[in-house]
């Protein structure tokens, strides 16, 4: 299993701080931590398919989860989308972007493990393209 | 992009072809894929469909001529990304931009052909596709098989074979496909090309080919080319050996001195150049060593040369050459010679030509030395032994067609029966024979040498001793006087009664050597 990376953590960082600030967000009262992960669910599912991605989420999410164990309250949808996430965010928002930052880093790690690193940068890139993610 | 030939004066469509990036390849498809058509790569799985999709891709599509790659059920686009990337044809710059991955499994799985057909038709159109592939098309069929008539399913493919044309993509569609599915399958019949992949194991070896089958609007290569998967991707050897064209090289305006004057004597002034040369006798009898002299010779007249060997490896080769005084070293590393050692279990004869091929072009060699054609045989995986004659046949059209001259090795068995000329009933693929042999004389074993058949012009008739020296092979005198020199035990001759001669005649002067009329050698 590998360790996410400083890189990695750094761009799931970078990612939660460009949805933050993003003032074309979907939905502006979600908090970032949603949004990232459902951008990442379009973006994603669009190239590995759904099913791919939900089983991408999942294990991200059981890794997550034993660094922050309030995740053990989130699911994953059959359509990949996370349930519970927005309710830990409302309740707890250190908490909540704790797990943000997790599931975001572990979900990047993944991919980086399966595609690589340039390639999963490329793919960040294009999903917020008006973001400034290069190191 | 290549355009097609000439139109010859007449009003015709210009069919613009696709470069494809494979090595090989266009050749094959007779110089490029035609543009906007739709075609098919079929096979069993692990052949390299896709590995050829993506080496097309990636050759190919850039900003203007985008390319959407469709993910069906099958490899995980995930896993495809994984493995494609391992390939020096991967760009990663390309990705996003140039090339893009959509997957189509929920579609498929959820909804009818229609569907699959819309979600299709809106990527492609929203991307402005200019190459597009589904991966595999196979799985699309396969469930529609379960809930769609024949008719519909035709449809769909037509429909969308129109669809993609009109928005002037090529498209490739990977499938599974088994050759059984040919006679009824509509998908055969809307492509316009139609590419199968095979791969074979046989004992410790695994053989890949591939065959146009159809084409439309261009002449492809026919046949089974052989194709191979390295780190680069697929690197196809077609069967014409990329000499479609006329020679423009004639035989024989010349004569290529072997390094021996006495040896050129008997072969009526030397080699003719472009011919092709058979060297035959029993192991031990000096045939690497005259090979060895031929190719030397060469490069002290200035001729580049290429020696393709398979029993053992370059630096002994080199070694053994040096302890005849012959300097193999320093022409090696001038680019003078090039010595190419082949030895893996599971070659084809076509990736040895090109690689000779590829040397003499390289280094523009005038001569070619094959040592022998036997451990050439044993390289090759067993799959391509059976057509091994077919394929020295084309292997010594293709080397004499580049100018080049070709002496070839091959061991035979010692008869005393009989003189056979090679193990592979190939003499007659060569211009020229020479024949080495033992004979018993007086209680010894010498070496004797004789030309059997020079296509091109008159040789001596005499059989010449010689011997293997520490600076090769020195020929000695005909050996005359003796009858039954072929079977390796010759008994004296007598010219006056006919009789046993106690007194043999080898040590007469020879005169010059007796020479056939012209064009008598066969």
């Amino acid at each position: 299993m590998d360790t996410p990376s400083p890189s990695t953590r750094d761009l799931a960082r970078r990612l939660l701080a460009a949805e933050a600030a993003s003032q074309s967000a979907a939905d502006p009262r979600a908090p970032e931590g949603v949004r990232v992960c459902e951008k990442l669910r379009i973006h994603l599912a669009r190239f590995i398919g759904p099913d791919g991605f939900t089983a991408l989420l999942r294990r991200a999410l059981a890794l997550a989860r034993a660094e922050v164990p309030a995740l053990h309250g989130v699911t994953e949808k059959a359509d990949g989308s996370l349930e519970g996430l927005d309710k830990l965010a409302a309740a707890a928002p250190d908490v909540g972007g704790a797990a943000a930052f997790a599931i975001t880093t572990h979900l990047l790690t993944l991919l980086v493990t399966f595609i690589g690193e340039p390639i999963t940068a490329r793919l960040m890139r294009e999903t917020w393209p008006d973001a400034s993610l290069d190191k | 992009m290549s355009p097609q030939g000439q139109n010859q004066g007449q009003e015709r469509v210009t069919i613009r072809r696709l470069l494809t990036g494979v090595p090989g390849l266009d050749e094959i498809f007779g110089g490029g894929l035609p543009e906007y058509s739709f075609n098919i790569i079929a096979g069993a799985p692990g052949c390299g469909k896709t590995t050829l999709a993506h080496q097309i891709l990636f050759a190919s599509a850039g900003p203007e001529r985008p390319a959407l790659y469709f993910t069906v059920l099958g490899e995980p686009a995930i896993k495809m990304l994984r493995y494609q990337q391992q390939f020096t044809f991967f760009d990663p710059s390309k990705l996003g931009g140039s090339i893009r991955f959509v997957n189509l499994s929920q579609i498929v799985l959820d909804h009818d052909l229609g569907a699959v057909l819309d979600a299709i038709v809106t990527e492609v159109e929203a991307c402005k596709a200019r190459l597009v592939v589904v991966d595999s098309f196979r799985t699309v069929v396969r469930k529609a098989q379960g809930s769609a008539t024949e008719m519909e399913l035709q449809g769909f493919v037509q429909r969308l074979a129109l669809h993609l044309t009109s928005w002037q993509a090529t498209t490739f569609l990977i499938g599974e496909y088994v050759e059984g599915e040919l006679r009824d399958n509509p998908v055969f019949t809307v492509a316009d090309g139609l590419f199968w992949l095979y791969q074979s194991v046989e004992r410790n070896s695994i053989v890949r080919k591939m065959q146009v089958m159809k084409l439309r609007g261009q002449e492809s290569v026919p046949g089974l080319h052989t194709f191979r998967i390295t780190g680069d991707g697929l690197q196809t050897f077609p069967r014409t050996f990329g000499l479609s064209a006329e020679s423009a090289h004639l035989k024989g305006e010349r004569r290529l001195s072997t390094g021996i004057r006495e040896f050129d004597a008997v072969l009526g002034g030397g080699i003719p150049e472009g011919d092709s040369l058979l060297l035959a006798g029993p192991s031990g009898s000096g045939k690497s060593v005259l090979a060895s002299q031929f190719v030397a010779e060469g490069l002290r007249q200035g001729e580049p040369g290429v020696i393709a060997i398979f029993e053992e490896i370059p630096a002994q080769y080199i070694q053994r050459a040096a302890k005849l005084g012959l300097d193999f070293d320093a022409p090696q590393k001038d680019g003078a010679l090039k010595i190419i050692y082949i030895r893996p279990l599971d070659l084809s004869v076509d990736e040895t030509v090109y690689e000779i091929i590829d040397a003499v072009r390289r280094i523009g060699a005038k001569r070619v030395v094959i040592d022998s054609l036997v451990g050439f045989e044993m390289a090759l995986a067993p799959d391509f032994r059976y057509e091994f004659r077919e394929s020295l046949y084309r292997m010594i059209g293709a080397l004499t067609r580049l100018g080049v001259t070709v002496i070839s090795t091959v061991e035979v068995q010692e008869n005393f029966n009989s003189m056979g000329l090679s193990n592979f009933a190939i003499s007659f693929l060569a211009d020229d024979i020479v024949r080495l042999r033992y004979v018993s004389i007086n209680g010894q074993l010498r070496k004797m040498l004789l030309v059997v058949k020079m296509r091109g012009g008159p040789h001596g008739i005499d059989m010449w001793e010689y011997k293997i020296t520490g600076k090769g092979v020195v020929m000695g005198e005909p050996l005359r006087g003796y009858r039954g020199l072929t079977s390796g035990i010759p008994a004296p001759w007598s010219f006056e009664s006919g009789e046993n001669d106690p007194a043999p005649r080898h040590d007469r002067p020879p005169g010059p050597p007796e020479s056939r009329p012209e064009g008598g050698s066969d």
